[in-house]
C-alpha cells in the first residue's frame, strides 16, 4: 500500500502541488488525469524522489519517510521501492536492451550475473522483445524502447511502478503495443500509478482514477463513476474536451 | 647553406634516444591531468562547497597563463616550498632528489588538468538529464550513476577533444627542454649544434612529431568507432 500525505511542492513562486493526499491499495492501477501543468507528473516524480517535495510524508509498504527530514539513506531506500517508466524512455544509451534491464539487478540488487541475465531475459520476453536482447536503444523503435523501459522497471520487482505519460512521445501507430504490455502487467496484480492522456486505457485498465487540476486532486473514484457521472464541474469540462461525446450518441 | 638530406636520417635515428622522455612526459601529464580534470569537472558541476571556488580559481589561473610559465613557476617555486617544509619538519631530504623530469610531470599535469576539466565538464553536461534520472529511478546512488551511466557516455562525447589535448600535450612536452630535460626537441638541438646542421635536425624532429600525431589520430578514430557503436542505429 502507498500512502501520500500532504505533499506540497513549489517551483519558485509557482505552487505545483498543494497538500496532496492519495492512497493506493496493493495491486491497484491508479490513473492520474489532468490538463498539463496540473502537477500530475510532479506528483509522480515525488514518489520516486526525482523531485523533492517541500512538505509531506510518504509510506510505501512498511517504509515511511518524511520529505522534510529525509536523508540520503532514506532517499536511496525510497527509490528502491519504486521504479519509473519515463515519457522519453530514458534507456541507458550505451547499453543494450538486455544490459539496460540487468543494470539495476546487478548494481543495485547485487544479484549474481547469471541470475540477473536470466531474469532480464524473462522480462524482455514478457514485453515481446526476446529477439532484441542485444540491440542498442538507437536501433529500436520508440515503442520497443518503451517496452524495454517497462521491462527494466518490472525486473526490479518494485512495490509500485510509476508510468509518466508512457505513450506521449510515441507515434500513434506504436501506442497500442505499449498499452498492451501495460495492460498485461496490470493484469498480473502489480501496483501501478499511471499518468496518461489515454482515456480509453484509463477506462479499461484503471481501478481508480484521479483527476488533478491546479495542484490539487479535484475528484477521484472508480472509472465508472468518474467517467460516467463526474461530480465536479471542472472534471466534466476536462472530460468533455478530451473525449467529446460521439456525434451519433442519442 | 645547403640542405644535407642524408643528415636528416642520421638525426632522425638519434632522436629515438629522447623518445622515451617525450612519451613519459606526455602520458603522465595527460593521465594525471585527466584524473584532475574529471575531479575538477565534478566539483564544478555539483558546486561542492569550499572546493568549488578553489576549482574555479585553478582553472581560471592555469588557463590564463602559458604552459611555459607553469613549468618555470614549479621549477623555481616548488624546491623552495619543499626545502622549507623539509627543514621545518626536520626531514632528511631536499629538493635535489627530485629528478628534473619530475618538474615537467608535475607542472604539465597541472596544465593538462585545467584544460581537460573543461573538456570533461562539457562531456558530462552533454549527457541528457534523463540518463541520471533513470539511474536514480532504478535505485542507483549518485556515484554509481556517474560511474556506470553518465561518465561512459560523457567520455564518448569528449573523446575528440581529449585526443586534441593529448596532441597538445605531446607538442607542449617540448617545453621541458627549458628545465634541461632532454626530450625530442632538446635532442634535436643537441644533434644540430654538434654537427652544425640545424634545419636537418629540426626537420627530423618535425617528422617524428608528425608521425606520432598521426598515430594518435588513428588510435582515436579507432577508439571512437568502438565506443560509439551504440549510436549506430541513428535514432536519438
Amino acid at each position: 500500500m502507498i500512502e501520500l500525505k500532504q505533499i506540497s511542492k513549489s517551483f519558485g513562486k509557482n505552487q505545483v502541488l498543494q497538500s496532496i493526499d492519495l492512497t493506493v491499495e496493493k495491486g491497484e492501477v491508479v490513473v492520474i488525469l489532468g490538463p498539463s501543468g496540473s502537477g500530475k507528473t510532479t506528483l509522480l516524480r515525488c514518489i520516486n524522489y526525482l523531485e523533492k517535495p517541500d512538505n509531506g510524508q510518504i509510506r510505501i509498504g512498511d517504509f515511511k519517510l518524511d520529505f522534510k527530514t529525509a536523508g540520503k539513506k532514506d532517499i536511496h531506500n525510497l527509490r528502491q521501492r519504486s521504479a519509473m517508466v519515463f515519457q522519453h524512455y530514458n534507456l541507458f544509451k550505451h547499453k543494450t536492451a538486455l544490459e539496460n534491464v540487468m543494470e539495476g539487478l546487478l548494481i543495485v540488487q547485487k544479484l549474481p550475473k547469471d541470475e540477473a541475465r536470466r531474469r532480464s531475459t524473462q522480462m524482455l520476453e514478457k514485453v515481446g522483445l526476446a529477439a532484441k536482447l542485444d540491440a542498442y536503444p538507437s536501433e529500436l523503435s520508440g515503442g520497443q524502447q518503451q517496452r524495454v523501459g517497462i521491462a527494466r522497471a518490472l525486473a526490479l520487482n518494485p512495490e509500485v511502478i510509476l508510468f509518466d505519460e508512457p505513450t506521449s512521445a510515441l507515434d500513434p501507430e506504436l501506442v497500442g503495443e505499449v498499452l498492451d504490455v501495460i495492460r498485461k502487467i496490470a493484469g498480473e496484480g502489480i501496483t501501478m500509478i499511471v499518468v496518461t492522456h489515454e482515456m480509453g486505457f484509463a477506462r479499461d485498465v484503471a481501478n481508480h482514477v484521479v483527476f488533478m487540476d491546479g495542484g490539487v486532486i479535484v475528484e477521484e473514484g472508480k472509472p465508472s463513476e468518474l467517467f460516467g457521472k463526474p461530480k465536479e464541474e471542472r472534471t466534466k469540462q476536462f472530460l468533455k474536451r478530451i473525449a467529446p461525446e460521439p456525434s451519433y450518441s442519442i | 647553406m645547403s640542405l644535407d638530406p642524408g643528415f636528416i636520417w642520421t638525426a632522425f635515428l638519434s632522436l629515438f634516444k629522447a623518445l622515451p622522455n617525450t612519451l613519459y612526459i606526455t602520458i603522465v601529464s595527460v593521465f594525471v591531468g585527466f584524473i584532475i580534470g574529471t575531479a575538477i569537472a565534478l566539483i564544478r558541476i555539483y558546486r561542492i562547497p569550499v572546493l568549488y571556488p578553489l576549482a574555479s580559481a585553478y582553472v581560471l589561473f592555469i588557463r590564463g597563463t602559458p604552459m611555459l610559465m607553469h613549468l618555470l613557476l614549479i621549477y623555481f617555486g616548488l624546491p623552495i616550498i619543499i626545502d622549507g617544509l623539509a627543514s621545518a619538519l626536520g626531514l632528511g631530504f631536499n629538493s635535489t632528489v627530485i629528478p628534473l623530469i619530475g618538474f615537467a610531470y608535475i607542472s604539465f599535469s597541472i596544465t593538462a588538468g585545467a584544460y581537460m576539466s573543461e573538456v570533461v565538464r562539457a562531456g558530462i553536461l552533454s549527457v541528457n538529464r534523463g540518463q541520471m534520472e533513470a539511474a536514480y529511478s532504478i535505485g542507483m546512488t549518485t556515484p554509481q550513476a556517474l560511474r556506470r551511466i553518465v561518465l561512459p557516455q560523457a567520455l564518448a562525447v569528449c573523446l575528440p577533444n581529449l585526443s586534441n589535448n593529448l596532441i597538445g600535450m605531446l607538442h607542449g612536452s617540448t617545453l621541458a627542454f627549458t628545465v634541461s630535460v632532454v626530450e625530442i626537441n632538446a635532442q634535436a638541438q643537441i644533434v644540430a649544434a654538434t654537427n652544425w646542421k640545424f634545419l636537418e635536425a629540426y626537420i627530423a624532429a618535425a617528422v617524428l612529431f608528425w608521425g606520432m600525431t598521426i598515430l594518435i589520430e588513428q588510435a582515436t578514430a579507432w577508439l571512437e568507432r568502438r565506443i560509439n557503436k551504440y549510436n549506430r542505429g541513428g535514432v536519438a
